[in-house]
């Protein structure tokens, strides 16, 4: 079956920009695990999609506004992450809780402002939850709750897991030269782990590529029924997209001496599995664990252009039993071995970048594919406008 | 004549045999290759039977995690109560005023400066300069000709590759690898690491 995403949608600056509208500003985005955020005062900043944020812990709460300071533009925080006062360089303006100016450096002798005037320079404030460990935020004015885009079964398995996750995280961005739907495109592929990971990942874990009768079945009806028009339905379906937990048996039991130093995951029956984990919540975040639970990596796909995608990658242990000297010697040593695969799927996914064009051929999708065709056919309905989220 | 054991694997272990033998010519050397990193028995089996009174030893490795690999294998001779005097190399330069804590190693050529401290476990490698008033942090690992400038303060399990050269006055956190050829003008943070496999920083927050 060809996919309805044409070209256009992988390269096009006017198409990314709809899909800005259309579908990352109404819907929850991953920001930043809550370890970045666990100290007052502690902050993380992110550009999504021009729009520069800042994540800050204001006594304990957490509050996402727009990194700009409401006098000349320019911004807070000027770090990726870091425990500082949300204070503005430039003139000292400083600012609380709701995002309003709490101090104002000689206020009454140079600025002047009225009171109406003053109204108006509040932050951009925005949505923020906090599902376990990870901190999801929504740029709409009037967001939708967060349990209509990932249901709430799936936010507390997620939350259940990520209550796993160690404190300590080591964290690295990658800028790749292609567009964000390759990356949730390859994520939900199993069948190029044999070509693509054969001597690294492969290894360890056969993924088998499957043909779900059930998402097939529902691919044909949705095809027959024509159009997706309802957004309670547009919602269902997108909720069926966030899927996770165990994958595929590991090819060995995982052994590392540093296993008995953390407390491996247990899944929600309780029990270890010697199992590769993924949690793909939808649209642009991924979670692994490759080794049964004893470690996690967590991928967020920042899109920034047609062509570019910033994919900010964190990687921590289970929880540690206790402090213990090298732990920061595992981390390193697990990112960088976790760095190979990362590049073998960057570098496939860049080639396909490079060969796309405005008049390319549509992809061909196989019957294992059906997730990926349902998402397709769902995000071209969006797209033309059929509903709006 | 003193009874030195210099422990190490393959090619590591015949350099420091070497480097030994120019150095000490009136020791003993006594080489014990390991094929663990610091499995404790194979200490055991390695010490059995050997005349430990009045000895010494010797540890080599590479920087492998953070170069806690070496610290272990260091670790498990010295708990059996053997002293671990630095190696500095025939051709180095080390300043009257300079300390060099154990097990560490100063290669051919490279100068440390007058009033530097280097942790046990380190290595400074070959033709790599010290300057004067720096300290360098316990289990660290100075590649080859890496320039280290003046008041430098490097924590402890730092790896700096080929090609770095520290300005004068910075200070480097523990637990930190710098990786990528070129100056390093202002302060890293612990736990950073900057290396040519990556284009951006990888840092570890929180503990």
């Amino acid at each position: 079956m060809h996919t309805r995403i044409p070209p256009q949608a992988y390269i096009d600056q006017e198409w990314f920009e709809r899909e800005r509208d259309l579908l990352f500003k109404p819907l929850w985005q991953f920001i930043a695990p809550t370890t970045l955020l666990d100290k007052p005062n502690a902050f993380v900043t992110r550009t999504l999609f021009g729009m520069p944020i800042v994540v800050q812990n204001m006594k304990g709460e957490l509050r996402a506004f727009e990194n700009v300071c409401p006098h000349r533009q320019n911004p807070i925080q000027l770090q990726p992450h870091g425990v500082r006062p949300l204070f503005c360089g430039y003139h000292g303006w400083s600012f609380g809780q709701d995002g309003a100016p709490v101090n104002i450096p000689f206020e009454d002798t140079i600025y002047r402002f009225t009171p109406q005037e003053k109204e108006c320079l509040h932050l951009r404030r925005f949505a923020l939850e906090v599902v376990g460990k990870l901190v999801f935020i929504n740029l709409s004015s009037q967001p939708l709750p967060i349990e209509e885009q990932f249901g709430a079964d799936y936010l507390a398995y997620l939350a259940s897991a990520s209550e796993a996750f160690d404190s300590e995280v080591i964290m690295t961005t990658y800028d790749a030269r292609f567009n964000w739907k390759l990356v949730y495109e390859n994520l939900r592929d199993a069948n190029h782990a044999r070509y693509v990971h054969s001597r690294t990942l492969y290894q360890e874990t056969r993924f088998q590529p499957v043909i779900n009768e059930d998402n097939l079945a529902l691919l044909r009806r949705m095809e027959r029924a024509g159009d997706i028009t309802e957004r309670g339905q547009a919602l269902a379906i997108l909720r069926s997209f966030s899927t996770g937990g165990r994958d595929a048996p590991l090819e060995q039991a995982p052994v590392n001496s540093w296993h008995p130093l953390v407390e491996r995951f247990r899944d929600r029956d309780g029990e270890h599995h010697d199992e590769y984990y993924n949690w793909l919540p939808f649209p642009n975040m991924h979670i692994a664990s490759a080794n049964g639970g004893y470690s996690f990596t967590i991928e967020h796909h920042i899109p920034v252009s047609p062509g570019r995608t910033e994919m900010i990658v964190y990687y921590m242990t289970a929880k540690k039993k206790r402090p213990y000297a090298a732990s920061a010697a595992v981390l390193h040593a697990t990112m960088m071995g976790a760095d190979k695969v990362l590049r073998e799927d960057i570098d496939v996914m860049e080639d396909i970048q490079r060969t796309l064009h405005p008049a390319a051929c549509h992809a061909s999708l196989g019957e294992y594919e059906s997730e990926n065709a349902i998402i397709h056919h769902w995000y071209m309905n969006l797209m033309e406008g059929k509903f709006v989220l | 004549m003193s009874c030195k054991f210099v422990v190490g694997s393959g090619p590591a272990l015949d350099w420091a045999m070497g480097a030994w033998r120019e150095a000490a010519p009136e020791l003993e050397l006594v080489p014990l290759a390991m094929t663990s990193i610091a499995d404790a028995a194979e200490v055991e089996a390695l010490l059995a039977g050997r005349e430990l009174a009045g000895a010494t030893a010797f540890v080599t490795f590479d920087a492998l995690h953070l170069n806690f690999a070496r610290l272990e294998r260091m670790g498990a001779f010295r708990m059996h109560g053997l002293r671990m005097p630095p190696l500095v190399c025939r051709g180095a330069i080390v300043s009257d005023s300079a300390k060099i804590a154990e097990n560490s190693y100063v290669g051919p050529g490279a100068i440390v400066g007058q009033g530097c401290k280097v942790g046990y476990n380190s290595v400074i490698g070959a033709g790599a300069r010290i300057g004067h008033g720096s300290s360098i942090g316990n289990s660290c690992w100075i590649e080859d000709g890496v320039v280290v400038g003046r008041a430098v303060r490097i924590g402890a399990h730092v790896t700096l590759g080929g090609g770095v050269v520290v300005a004068n006055d910075i200070e480097i956190g523990k637990l930190c690898v710098v990786d990528k050829p070129g100056r390093v003008d202002a302060d890293i943070a612990a736990k950073t690491f900057i290396q040519s496999s990556h284009a951006n920083p990888m840092v570890i927050v929180g503990d």
